[in-house]
């Protein structure tokens, strides 16, 4: 289901190896330590949903000679772009304006779509007012009450605009007004305590501002009142001032530290005036009011479901806290990066985009797809004589007709894992799979030639010169019963060999007598009998063990340290000394659905 | 392009220095294989401040981890720039695509078996136990990297991390979301912060009463000075809530099915949705006056009891997609405030059944607050702050404080519940307290109007007090430069809104402080947890004060370090 059947997923081993023994407990330990060597892979773990890979997805290491997953590389930003205009955004505007364009390109609250910008000028000369628009969902900012005035430079404008077309104080002006704001309430407060000390309320509830200070507002209120407290806390300096950075509170601390021993005294008595905590809504304390919770749950009252906004949504959102629809601002495109990845145990570069946004090029780029063998699976046409009577023939028709998802339980079904080889030696492969799957439904699984010899990966056109390899006598494979001998391997070809795998699919539900099936987990049987199968339960998932060996140059030691890793093979180099070398890895094969019954 | 990006870069240090923002002089000073006269007036480097290319070293990001959620971002920002959930969508292979299938969104999703609720949406459980280390450690790996690839875009410059936790964590839960994040993101330092106090910080406070209502299980952790004083815990929490939420739904959705058709059984999914987007909390206590004992004057809540019957019972209408066949199933809005009310406060059960771990929130918070001294509780108690996922439901902050100050006005702070016998006169004691009080404040009041016209001498205990002319100096010297009046409030129930931990984090990492707990990625890698020192503290100042050939290495640098909350 993840990918339409067949389908062939690689397991790559750097989660075992990473894991520190520092984090399991000793039992733990002990246990992995003592299955290590014989466990086998098991595709119905939950981890194993982290180390299966589709092999177009994995790279390879040419040093290591291991595949490198996702999770085993180190990447590296190269450039970063919005995926929208293709602008290529220079690394200093993403530190200082954030991680999305600050142009025209925004996606839908909604539906995640790029929005665009349109005109809501009827007279036909596109003039303004501006809106952002949807084309897909047809949200469009109306909604919220926004509109431009000019077609450009969208997020600048939008950045000034509230929901509802209220002006947003850029930060500065935020900085004056509190300013203004706190001296204001400093004079009252001086006016106040001369006129009547004794009776002093707390001065909030006098003026109370209309609208609750937004959440950024807040933020910034506390932002600079622990500013101040922390300037107030460092004396001033006792050195001149030109050549140390005093922004910093630990160079502070550092030179007030200096003379300590000798100036303890002095230091002690004016360390200690504390921090005082923020005492109104300028220096960012709100109290908590309960007016708008209740608007809250009058809205949902009034206005419903459709109102509010899905989890999904709000995640979305810059601002998280929302709850109703006419909270929505339109999202401003997260950038692109392009990344260039390296081996994380020997930081050869292993991938490496070119910079250009527009290229799709790669300057490195060393594939999995290229140095493993690609395994696949398909089904064996289930009557076997039309194949015997035309081996040649492309076994497209019958198996186009063959049904994936409805795997009969309990009859043995035959299918073909063809392994190709990219590598320019050949290799000897020896396959392995359990008896019988992991899992809640077991089906037996028999390799019928597990070892086998695959061909070089040498010119196309030597196999239409070279008649070699004449074609099996498919015959001789299967005898009187209809059987499909063992131990020999069904089709070669060039590069490429395919072996028969018998597998008779398990059944979904504990066959006949459930009682009598496992007397002693009875009743749990039962109970999961109610509960069903779990997603993907169903799928007949196979483990199969792949170790390959092959001579090959001895090449990667004396190469120059990833001087020509790139693009060709430099591995046909020959009378060099040639070495042994083997590679094993998990795959998962998934042959299909098992139907029930 | 590319000629551009270059032009651009050669410029920007020009740019740069002619704004005089930062001539990076120290970056010349230090670098040793081009000797030359430091420009201008740089320190030397002993006692030298770090200079611009140390600085950039204190760079951060900002991490908060829950049990079901991290937040990631950087500091000096109001907000995360994203929230990642552990949901089964996101722990799919890669190459598998059905969540975008159409027909994905129609189909219900069935809990695994031997799942809890929603536990394939979290990240971790604090029982251990029931936890796979290395799946948590997938997870968190995966989410991080989505983060860092997706959200942070930063450069190849390795960031510390200012990481944001609960103050309660097994250690071997903790190296392993340490180990990904020393290993997989070459952070070299983590810097600990335990997410109450850092809910504090971002509330503007130095003392709070926290009430963190998470997902499996809501803290109630006293905050005095910055320091974690006390803390209580309940079960009754998210969780529980989504829980109920879902038998709500399941119930309605039978009632509205035939008789024969198979028992609703929402999946955790649609429960939360709802829970999020239509959920509620009734905000006044119902009508459990028998239990509670209000005196006959100082009863605020009793006359709001009563909820007002409207006449046509308000309904929401719920979509289901997923329900087989799909149904708009039409909810009475009372309904939903039911699961607050029963997973919260549990109004129908006695107090005396209720376990250690699972008491309504109210008790929980009066509880904690009773367990505090009384100096430290009279701050805290007007600096109740609610936070964490749950608290977002409308309504639920106003109901636990009235819930609390009933139970205060109730029950006073006497740590005794029960004087058995003896409990007429204690009842009798207290009643006759109170009447006094009442009686002298209202006097008190009236008290102006009669010395207005003074015609009778007051008692000396009635009397104001004579006005020092001294005395209304220094209290006025001390208003003007001390602390506003607000920051003195205490000894009434008062509930302060938080920005949050995460934006608790941010603005610490804004003004640059260090924490305690501050693990050194060669030191980690080394030792692990075991590393640390067993004192709970290391000063952090009397490590700076050493002088010598040692001082350059760097700044924060630290003999030894701790786990402080966390050992």
């Amino acid at each position: 289901m993840a990918q339409p059947f067949p389908y062939t997923y690689y397991a790559c081993d750097c989660f075992d190896s990473t894991t520190t023994t520092a984090s399991k407990r000793a039992s733990q330990v002990l246990a992995a330590a003592a299955e290590e060597d014989e466990r086998d892979f098991d595709p119905r773990s939950p981890r194993s949903n982290y180390s299966l890979f589709p092999l177009e997805h994995l790279l390879y290491c040419e040093d290591c000679q291991q595949i490198r997953c996702p999770r085993c590389v180190i990447e590296e930003t190269l450039n970063w772009y919005c995926p929208s205009c293709l602008f290529e955004v220079p690394s200093s505007v993403v530190k200082s304006d954030g991680n999305r364009c600050t142009r025209n390109c925004f996606n839908c609250p909604v539906c995640t779509a790029p929005m665009t910008t349109n005109s809501l000028d009827t007279s036909g000369d596109n003039g303004p007012p501006y809106i952002l628009a949807c084309p897909y969902c047809h949200w469009s900012t109306v909604e919220i009450g926004i509109e431009f005035e000019k077609s450009t430079g969208i997020s600048s404008q939008l950045a000034r605009v509230a929901n509802g077309g209220k002006h947003i104080p850029t930060q500065k002006e935020r900085d004056k007004e509190r300013e203004r704001k706190k001296e204001l309430e400093e004079r009252r407060r001086e006016g106040r305590a001369v006129m009547s000390p004794s009776e002093e309320s707390p001065t909030t509830d006098t003026e109370r501002e209309e609208v609750a200070p937004s959440h950024d507002e807040l933020f910034a209120n506390l932002g600079a009142f622990y500013k101040s407290q922390m300037e107030a806390q460092t004396p001033s300096n006792p050195f001149s001032s030109h050549d140390i950075n005093y922004s910093s509170p630990s160079a502070y601390s550092r030179i007030v530290n200096l003379y300590s021993s000798t100036t303890s005294k002095k230091n002690k008595r004016n360390k200690h005036t504390p921090f005082r905590e923020a005492g109104s809504a300028l220096e960012g304390l709100t109290i908590h009011d309960s007016a708008a919770d209740a608007a809250a749950i009058e809205r949902i009252k009034r206005e419903g479901w459709g109102s509010t906004l899905s989890p999904s949504t709000k995640h979305a959102q810059i601002n998280p806290n929302l709850r109703f629809d006419n909270e929505l601002r339109p999202l401003a495109t997260l950038l692109c990066t392009k990344r260039s990845k390296r081996c994380r145990s020997c930081r050869h570069i292993l991938s490496k985009p070119e910079t250009k946004v527009t290229s799709t090029r790669y300057k490195i780029k060393l594939l999995a797809l290229n140095h493993i063998p690609r395994l696949s699976i398909r089904a064996l046409p289930l009557n076997i004589n039309p194949a015997q009577q035309q081996p040649l023939a492309p076994p497209a028709r019958p198996e186009s007709a063959f049904n994936y998802n409805g795997l009969k339980s309990g009859i043995p079904t035959h299918f073909l894992l063809h392994l190709s080889n990219p590598l320019f030696d050949p290799i000897r492969v020896t396959l392995a799979t359990p008896s019988t799957t992991p899992g809640k439904v077991q089906s037996r699984i028999t390799i019928l030639c597990p070892q086998f010899d695959v061909g070089a990966n040498t010119d196309v056109w030597d196999d239409a010169l070279a008649s070699t390899l004449s074609p099996i006598n498919r015959t001789s494979l299967i005898n009187d019963a209809g059987q499909i001998e063992a131990g020999k391997i069904w089709d070669r070809g060039r590069n490429w060999t395919s072996v028969v795998v018998e597998v008779v699919p398990g059944f979904l539900k504990p066959v006949a007598f459930p009682v009598l099936a496992e007397d002693g987990k009875g009743g749990g049987e039962a109970e999961g009998d109610d509960g069903g199968l779990d997603e993907d339960e169903d799928v007949l998932e196979i483990p199969v063990f792949v170790r390959i060996e092959f001579e090959a140059d001895v090449v990667a030691e004396e190469r120059g340290l990833g001087v020509s890793v790139g693009g060709g093979d430099a591995k046909k180099g020959e009378g060099g000394a040639r070495e042994k070398r083997e590679v094993a890895f998990w795959t998962v094969v998934g042959a299909g659905r098992i139907a029930p019954l | 392009m590319s000629t551009a990006g270059g032009e651009r870069k050669g410029s920007a240090p020009l740019n740069r220095s002619v704004r005089g923002t930062t001539p990076r002089l120290a970056d010349l000073a230090s670098t040793p294989e081009s000797p030359r006269t430091p420009l201008g007036r740089s320190v030397s480097s002993l006692f030298g401040s770090p200079g611009g290319s140390f600085r950039n070293e204190d760079d951060y990001v900002v991490l908060e981890i829950g049990s079901r959620f991290v937040r990631g971002g950087f500091p000096g920002e109001s907000t995360p720039r994203c929230t990642l959930s552990f949901g089964p969508d996101e722990q799919r292979r890669v190459g598998d695509y059905r969540q975008w299938d159409p027909a994905h969104g129609s189909n219900r999703r069935k809990r695994k078996r031997g799942h809890d609720w929603g536990q394939d949406h979290e990240l971790y459980r604090l029982d251990l136990a029931q936890v796979d280390l290395g799946l948590v450690e997938d997870k968190f790996e995966r989410a991080m990297r989505e983060a860092y690839n997706k959200y942070f875009l930063l450069d190849t410059k390795p960031k510390r991390i200012l990481l944001a936790l609960p103050p309660k964590m097994p250690h071997a839960l903790m190296s392993t979301l340490l180990d990904v994040l020393f290993s997989s993101f070459q952070a070299p330092s983590i810097t600990l912060m335990s997410s109450p106090i850092l809910s504090t910080v971002a509330a503007g406070l130095r003392a709070a009463l926290v009430v963190d209502i998470g997902w499996a299980e809501t803290q109630v952790t006293a905050v005095c000075e910055y320091r974690e004083v006390h803390e209580r815990r309940s079960i009754r929490a998210g969780k529980l809530l989504s829980e109920e939420m879902a038998k709500v739904l399941n119930a309605a959705l039978d009632d509205e099915a035939d008789a024969g058709a198979a028992k609703a059984d929402v999946s955790f999914e649609e429960a939360d949705e709802v829970l999020s987007r239509v959920g509620w909390c009734k905000s006044k206590p119902k009508s459990n006056r028998r239990t509670l004992y209000f005196p006959a004057r100082t009863s605020p809540v009793l006359e709001e009891f009563e909820d007002a019957v409207e006449s046509p019972e308000p309904a929401v209408t719920i979509p289901f997609p997923r329900h087989t066949p799909p149904i708009d199933l039409t909810v009475p809005f009372a309904q939903l405030a039911k699961p607050a009310e029963a997973a919260l406060f549990a109004p129908d059960t006695a107090l005396n059944e209720f376990d250690d771990h699972e008491l309504p929130l109210h008790h929980l918070i009066y509880r904690t607050l009773l367990a505090l001294p009384i100096d430290i509780r009279r701050l805290c108690m007007s600096r109740i702050i609610i936070t964490g996922g749950v608290s977002a439901l409308p309504g639920l902050k106003i109901r636990l404080l009235a819930e609390l100050e009933a139970l205060v006005q109730q029950r006073g702070w006497d740590p005794v519940r029960n004087y058995g016998s003896a409990s007429a006169r204690k009842e009798q004691l207290l009643r006759q307290q109170r009447e006094d009080l009442e009686l002298r404040c209202q006097e008190g009041e009236d008290q102006i109007n009669e010395s207005l016209n003074s015609d009778t001498p007051l008692s000396a205990g009635l009397q104001s007090p004579e006005v020092d002319a001294i005395d209304a100096k220094l209290a006025h010297l001390s208003l003007r430069n001390g602390p506003p009046p607000t920051c003195d409030v205490g000894g009434v129930i008062r509930g302060v809104e938080t920005l949050g931990a995460w934006a608790g984090a941010s603005l610490i990492a804004q003004q640059r402080i260090k924490g305690i707990v501050e693990i050194e990625r060669e030191k980690y890698l080394q030792h692990g947890l075991q590393g640390a020192s067993r004192e709970k503290e290391v000063s952090v100042l009397q490590q700076r004060q050493s002088m010598g050939p040692g001082v350059g290495r760097g700044a924060g640098e630290r003999a030894s370090w701790t786990l402080g909350v966390w050992a």
